[in-house]
């Protein structure tokens, strides 16, 4: 009892004394910006992502074992979002990239034909859950999984944004 | 004129003829300085030097090229007192050059003698960096500058009134018109310079940088140390490590990355957090630098660690928990099952060691980044052209 209460104060003190800190701080949700090259940029969040047909793949984390990973392929969402995959992928458009940021600011680039079908069996999928539970909170809500990819570096986690940019 | 009006009963005749001969000579001396300033300014675009391994990923906003006379401004700027309300603070005392451009202090204080809630950061190669400040709210450099100076508690003073004060001076209108084409001096402006001054402060000849270049061979502690930095543990596989470079590695040990590093389960402070409004971001502030980190303790947001032996051991044995806590530090051990690094006593003092290799001696002593007006200060603050 005596140390919930001294959690309690711990707590409320640090509203007081913080100089940022105030009630609205931590319940916001996460989602995920398309923006860039994009004629319709979206703003994803977890139920949106649940809308798009889903996808699994298996691969192995940094802990080497083997993991089911769930979510979207890349390229629905950049399809959804008027990004010129597809039959619109060739010519100056094979110039773009996709570049990926996290919420630590970690950032990753796929080419687009990485990502588009017409190129490649390989998925690339925005996941949400792990061995069918949401992902632990310091990789998700949402994390990029690159199937078959040897080392796990573009899997990155905690994604915030998909960007599609010109390379100049 | 601002000293205090003593009566001029104190003096005799002859001691005011001589004091008002030697206010003449100094108003000579410094308005001589001060066109000879004019004449002797370097013109022309700002040549950048730094190693290759860099990499050219530098960040200079598209209206505010750098030029060697934006540059002179910039550090007459950076070390002016006037742009402060009390004209005693300037940018210059919360980043000493002597410290890498902090100032030695947890928290540091403003014009109105209040604190600051954070700690005083380290200016040095800025030219690669996009996101300013502990949270990384300032998204530029010159963006960046506003805050402190017009926050009330560093300081003070409305850009009307450091416009004022500066289009009032002898010296500045004339430097605006050479760095900007005419003499107006406007916010914008000010932060431009002191924006250009800010990305000439490259550092990189630490012996680490010397020994990426070959040019230095580590003692046998250094070594270690290096390894350790750049190494993640593996107890099942015999691997000791300390993992530092997941976050902050690379030839500029920065990587422009925003992380809680366990130093709270429950942050007083919350970082980003209180700007992104998610859970997630609790407790996550800038990977700072380490170059010259020997230089600018005390050390964290908060500058709660004094010594970089505190710093070791923090990430040694006492990494809290948390929901937001970086998902590098989770499990890093070198003890199976381990929450924190477990560090021997040995392994502590070669980590310190390679920490000491970041120092850059050079870069505190170049006299092209210190105050430009520190040898001629005593004229400055005596002169009725002030
Ligand atoms: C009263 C002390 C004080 C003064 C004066 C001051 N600063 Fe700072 N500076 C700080 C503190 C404290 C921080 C960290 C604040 C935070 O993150 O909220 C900081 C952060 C910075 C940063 C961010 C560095 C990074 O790596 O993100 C820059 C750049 C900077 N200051 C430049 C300036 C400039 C330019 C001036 C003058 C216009 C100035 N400072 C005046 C205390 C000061
Ligand atoms: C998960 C990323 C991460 C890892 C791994 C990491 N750090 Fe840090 N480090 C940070 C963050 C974030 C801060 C600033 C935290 C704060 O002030 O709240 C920091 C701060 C520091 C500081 C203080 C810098 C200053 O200017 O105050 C030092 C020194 C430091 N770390 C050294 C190390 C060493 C040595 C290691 C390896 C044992 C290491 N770090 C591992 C993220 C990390």
């Amino acid at each position: 009892m005596k140390k919930l209460y001294f959690i309690l104060a711990l707590s409320l003190s640090c509203f007081m004394i913080s100089p940022s800190a105030n009630a609205q701080t931590t319940d916001k949700t996460a989602v995920v910006k398309v923006t860039g090259e994009v004629a319709n940029p979206l703003s994803i969040t977890e139920a949106d992502l649940q809308q798009y047909k889903q996808t699994i793949v298996i691969r192995k984390d940094r802990d080497g074992k083997d993991h089911t990973y769930s979510g979207v392929i890349l390229s629905d969402i950049l399809t959804k979002a008027g990004a010129t995959m597809g039959n619109d992928l060739k010519g100056e458009n094979l110039t773009k990239y996709l570049l990926v940021e996290a919420s630590d600011g970690y950032q990753v680039v796929f080419a687009l034909p990485e990502l588009d079908k017409a190129y490649t069996d390989r998925a690339i999928i925005l996941a949400d859950t792990i061995d069918g539970k949401p992902l632990a909170p310091a990789d998700g809500p949402f994390r990029v999984i690159v199937q078959d990819e040897k080392r796990p570096a573009r899997c990155i986690k905690q994604v915030t944004t998909l960007k599609i940019v010109f390379a100049k | 004129m601002k000293y205090p009006h003593k009566k001029q009963s104190n003096y005799s005749k002859r001691s005011l003829r001589v004091i008002s001969g030697i206010f003449a000579l100094l108003f000579a001396i410094v308005a001589l300085a001060f066109t000879n300033h004019k004449d002797s300014i370097p013109t022309g675009d700002y040549q950048f030097t730094y190693p290759a391994n860099f990499g050219n990923r530098i960040n200079i906003p598209a209206d505010n090229p750098t030029t060697q006379q934006g540059v002179y401004l910039g550090r007459l700027l950076f070390y002016e007192t006037r742009l402060s309300a009390n004209n005693k603070l300037s940018c210059g005392s919360c980043h000493q050059q002597a410290k890498a451009f902090t100032d030695g202090l947890a928290l540091s204080k403003g014009v109105d003698d209040s604190l600051s809630t954070r700690n005083s950061m380290s200016l040095a190669n800025l030219l690669w960096a996009r996101k300013f400040f502990w949270d990384g709210r300032a998204t530029s450099l010159e963006n960046q500058a506003t805050f402190p100076l017009t926050n009330p508690h560093e300081m003070g003073q409305t850009i009307q009134a450091s416009v004022n004060k500066l289009s009032q001076s002898n010296m500045y209108p004339g430097l605006f018109k050479v760095v900007y084409g005419d003499s107006s001096i406007t916010g914008l402006r000010i932060v431009k310079a002191i924006a250009q001054f800010e990305r000439t402060l490259i550092s990189a000849n630490s012996r680490y940088d010397q020994y990426l270049k070959n040019s230095y061979t580590p003692t046998p502690d250094e070594l270690k140390g290096m390894e350790l930095f750049n190494r993640g543990p593996d107890p099942e596989k015999n691997i000791r490590g300390a993992n530092c470079a997941h976050c902050h590695g690379g030839p500029k040990t920065y990587m422009e990355l925003f992380h809680n590093n366990g130093l709270d389960s429950l942050p007083a402070d919350q970082g980003i957090a209180a700007i992104t409004g998610l859970a997630g971001d609790k407790g996550r502030f800038k990977v700072p630098t380490l170059r010259n980190i020997a230089l600018t303790a005390p050390y964290m947001h908060d500058g709660r660690f004094k010594t970089l032996d505190e710093v070791i051991d923090h990430y040694s044995e006492h990494i809290k928990q948390s929901a937001s806590l970086s998902s590098f530090l989770q499990h890093e051990s070198n003890e199976p099952g381990g929450t924190s690094l477990k560090l021997l006593p040995k392994e502590k003092k070669q980590l310190l060691a390679f920490l000491n290799m970041l120092t850059d001696s050079a870069f505190i002593n170049n006299p092209r980044f210190s105050d430009p007006k520190l040898v001629s200060s005593l004229h400055q603050n005596k002169t009725p052209t002030q």
